[in-house]
């Protein structure tokens, strides 16, 4: 490979891919009709969907108490709901939110419909497996949500003890049963992708030409196995605590309520990159797609998912500054914090090194890509304002903890979902949304983010404490511009639901690749077939085999 | 006891050769014990740190424990152990019918093991041990500690007996599957990966032994 020359884009692009479709049997969407293919379903592809489904669901109810809290935040005296709703409404979106559409989101849909794809595997290493973490899943939401009709939670996302265990009047017990579920089925998705990674990959395809994507699903997965299981016994512990009063969490018999914490955290801080790794493989794949040009430094963007899922094990503890723990393990959680960037900043910079001098298309993908590195780089940086002993006592359980983990939550995970989807809509579904509403959406989402969450750095910074609803008079300004950030964001989350659901039946027919890309989930028709190649796959020999390439200074690989 | 059969694996529609598979089991398992010796870590942790704390009422507190029914029954699961290894290697000499007996004999010692959990449970609930029972007055009132120490014992005995009983109902499913004739030819390599969890089971009773019996004696 001549990489060093810059060739000209489009010379070398073959838009001509056969259409494998012509000839052969149906594709995964027309192979059966019936409910039961579809509840009883082994196929990857299809329970990439069922999760599609049930996710987008529990995005709804998340989106909507998020909006209701923003609503109650325009007046600041609290008179919209009382303390108590206030409580339950801002639990349940992030309970919600977090186990039920964050952490499932990419690696369940994406990760589940495209790694054997771009492995070139027929499906992965255990179908039926993947399936069950699906049924497992769905029983944990049927908990979770028992326990919202029933009356509600109020003791935030995190179940901190004592509140959890002896204060807390609502109905913790079954929520925090729906989540220990929830965890078995990441469990179980994470060692799918484990084993299907290293024993399912098509002949040829080393572990230096795998696509970023299932470098960062490979690295999710090791967290899924790895911290998952912590969380699941510290929530027995809890269960167990608030049901028989086993003492644990409890300092009058001799057990430590900041346990807990460590426990909980010790999952709770990896759970981040459970988030965020796979955004950042989305992101790798459209990033050198629409600027038609190789991945920039791709062996270092695969060793910094590796490095960020090992990094994570060791910060817990920064989110415990300021509850007694010993200076000494506050410095050490604080530098090792400050180490996170390294990893994070190499991401960032080889993908605005691949954007350099590319032939760019702005299509949706691209511009929910371009959201997301600048999205993500403030909420990094704010990250690093929070790793800081100092500051940190200053902006501790303010809102700019939660101004900067929406930057990396909502900035990054959840416009890499949207871009995502919208770049992979045509492999699913087979047809094409209409462009120019993608573009009026991911600009509307992009504004009405930042107008919904700036305000919150800044909010946080003069001082006003998260979770509550009655706030100083002075403050109201800001959390008016926040408030209304967020319609503008609701309507461009609406937007997608419509046209991408329109698309199904009346989209233009897709082409097997229709942005030009590389990967092999592009070799195979759209939608793919039942048994995704008909041929062997070819691997190849260069993992993004743009067009255009840019000289790496150093040593060159293959 | 029959000769042998032919022992091989099935090949499922999505593997390219039995090679792939049979390395696809292993590696499962072998990932979903990690997450199991993690899941058990967390508790033993919990345990460890209370020693450490209030040395003297975990102490007291393990004094009821019955240390020779621990002792006892750790010798039984390490003889299961040997019964499974036994089974293992008959399923690779394709002697089938002999298997199935030493997969009986392995599911009789787990078995045996749960009688004798459950025997030194109604000891201790005799001597008034269990404290998250609120119709029992617990016996060392005086001691907090000890009562939550005493709590951990059941979470972390528990869940070994929860993972023990799910490990026998497995076991008993499967000698079902191997009573027909060539389920060795099919299936070899079930045995082999059931037989992973098995002895993870017996290594987890083998690190809470020590952790909460002979440590506080």
């Amino acid at each position: 490979m001549t990489s060093g020359t810059i060739t000209d884009g489009p010379a070398l692009r073959d838009p001509h891919t056969p259409d494998s479709r012509i000839g052969h049997g149906p594709d995964y969407l027309h192979a059966e009709h019936t409910l039961r293919s579809w509840f009883f379903t082994t196929d990857h592809k299809r329970i990439a969907l069922l999760y599609l489904a049930s996710i987008t669901a529990f995005f709804v109810i998340g989106a909507v108490t998020a909006g209701l809290v923003r609503l109650a935040l325009v007046v600041p005296d609290g008179q919209v709901f009382t303390n108590d709703t206030y409580n339950k409404l801002f639990t349940i979106h992030g309970v919600v939110m977090v186990w039920f559409f964050l952490i499932p989101s990419i690696p369940a849909t994406f990760g589940n419909f495209l790694i054997p794809l771009m492995i070139g595997a027929r499906d992965l290493a255990f179908p039926k497996l993947n399936l069950a973490s699906w049924y497992v899943f769905m029983t944990g939401a049927f908990f979770t949500l028992v326990s919202v009709v029933l009356g509600g939670v109020d003791t935030g996302w995190t179940f901190y003890t004592p509140l959890s265990t002896a204060f807390s009047n609502t109905w913790v017990v079954p929520a925090l049963i729906g989540v220990t579920i929830v965890g078995f089925s990441s469990i179980l998705t994470g060692l799918n992708f484990v084993v299907t990674i290293h024993t399912m990959r098509a002949p040829g395809m080393t572990w230096f030409r795998l696509p970023i994507f299932v470098w960062t699903h490979y690295a999710t997965s090791l967290i899924f196995l790895l911290a998952t299981p912590v969380i699941t016994v510290a929530l027995v512990l809890l269960i167990a605590e608030r049901a028989f009063h086993i003492g644990v969490f409890d300092p009058a018999y001799g057990g430590d309520p900041v346990l807990f914490q460590h426990l909980f955290w010790f999952y709770s801080h990896p759970a981040v990159y459970i988030m965020v790794l796979p955004g950042m493989g989305v992101i790798s794949e459209i990033v050198p797609a629409f600027a038609q040009k190789k991945l920039f430094g791709y062996r270092f963007v695969a060793y910094a998912a590796i490095g960020l899922a090992s990094v994570t094990f060791f910060v817990w503890g920064h989110h415990m500054f300021v509850n007694g723990q010993s200076d000494l393990a506050s410095v050490a959680f604080s530098v090792l914090s400050f180490a996170v960037a390294v990893p994070s900043a190499v991401k960032v910079y080889n993908w605005t090194a691949t954007i350099h001098k590319g032939s760019l298309k702005l299509d949706t993908p691209m511009l929910y890509a371009m959201g997301y590195i600048g999205l993500f780089v403030l909420g990094g940086l704010t990250g690093l304002y929070l790793a800081t002993l100092a500051i940190n006592q200053h902006v501790h359980a303010t809102y700019f903890v939660v101004a900067h983990f929406h930057y990396i939550m909502v900035g990054g995970t959840v416009l890499a979902f949207l871009g995502g989807l919208h770049f992979w809509w045509p492999k699913f579904t087979g047809r094409m949304y209409i462009e120019a509403w993608g573009r009026i959406s991911a600009v509307l989402i992009f504004i009405g983010f930042n107008v919904t969450f700036f305000p919150q750095f800044i909010l946080g910074y003069l001082g006003m404490p998260r979770r509550y609803h009655v706030y100083p008079a002075e403050f109201q300004f800001l959390n008016i511009l926040s408030s209304a950030g967020s319609t503008i964001l609701a309507v461009g989350y609406i937007f997608p639901m419509i046209y991408l659901v329109y698309a199904i039946w009346f989209g233009k027919r897709a082409p097997a690749n229709p942005w030009d890309a590389r990967g092999l989930e592009w070799t195979v028709a759209s939608p793919p077939p039942a048994h995704n190649f008909l041929t062997e796959p070819q691997a190849p020999k260069v993992p993004y085999d743009y067009p255009i390439q840019a000289r790496e200074t150093g040593r060159q690989h293959s | 006891m029959s000769g042998g059969t032919s022992v091989g694996v099935r090949l499922a529609s999505h593997f390219a050769t039995v090679e792939q598979q049979k390395h696809a089991a292993v590696l499962g398992m072998w990932a979903w014990l990690l997450t199991e010796l993690l899941l058990f870590a967390g508790l033993f942790l919990t345990a460890l740190i209370l020693r450490l704390t209030h040395p003297e009422a975990v102490q007291a507190a393990a004094r009821h424990l019955k240390f020779w029914i621990g002792a006892v029954n750790t010798v039984v699961l390490i003889g299961s152990s040997l019964t499974m290894s036994g089974a293992i290697q008959l399923s690779r000499l394709g002697w089938q019918r002999g298997m199935v007996r030493f997969m009986l004999a392995t599911a009789a010692l787990g078995t045996l093991f749960l009688a004798l959990k459950g025997y030194e449970y109604y000891a201790d609930y005799h001597e008034h041990m269990m404290p998250f029972l609120s119709d029992r007055p617990y016996a060392l009132t005086d001691s907090p500690p000890s009562r939550l120490f005493v709590n951990l014992y059941y979470v972390a005995t528990g869940l070994h007996g929860l993972h023990l009983l799910t490990g026998i109902a497995i076991l008993l499913a499967m000698t079902r599957q191997a009573s027909r004739p060539g389920f060795l030819a099919a299936h070899q390599n079930r045995i082999e990966i059931f037989g992973l969890y098995w002895h993870f089971i017996d290594l987890i009773w083998i690190v809470a032994f020590p952790t909460l019996y002979v440590l506080n004696r």
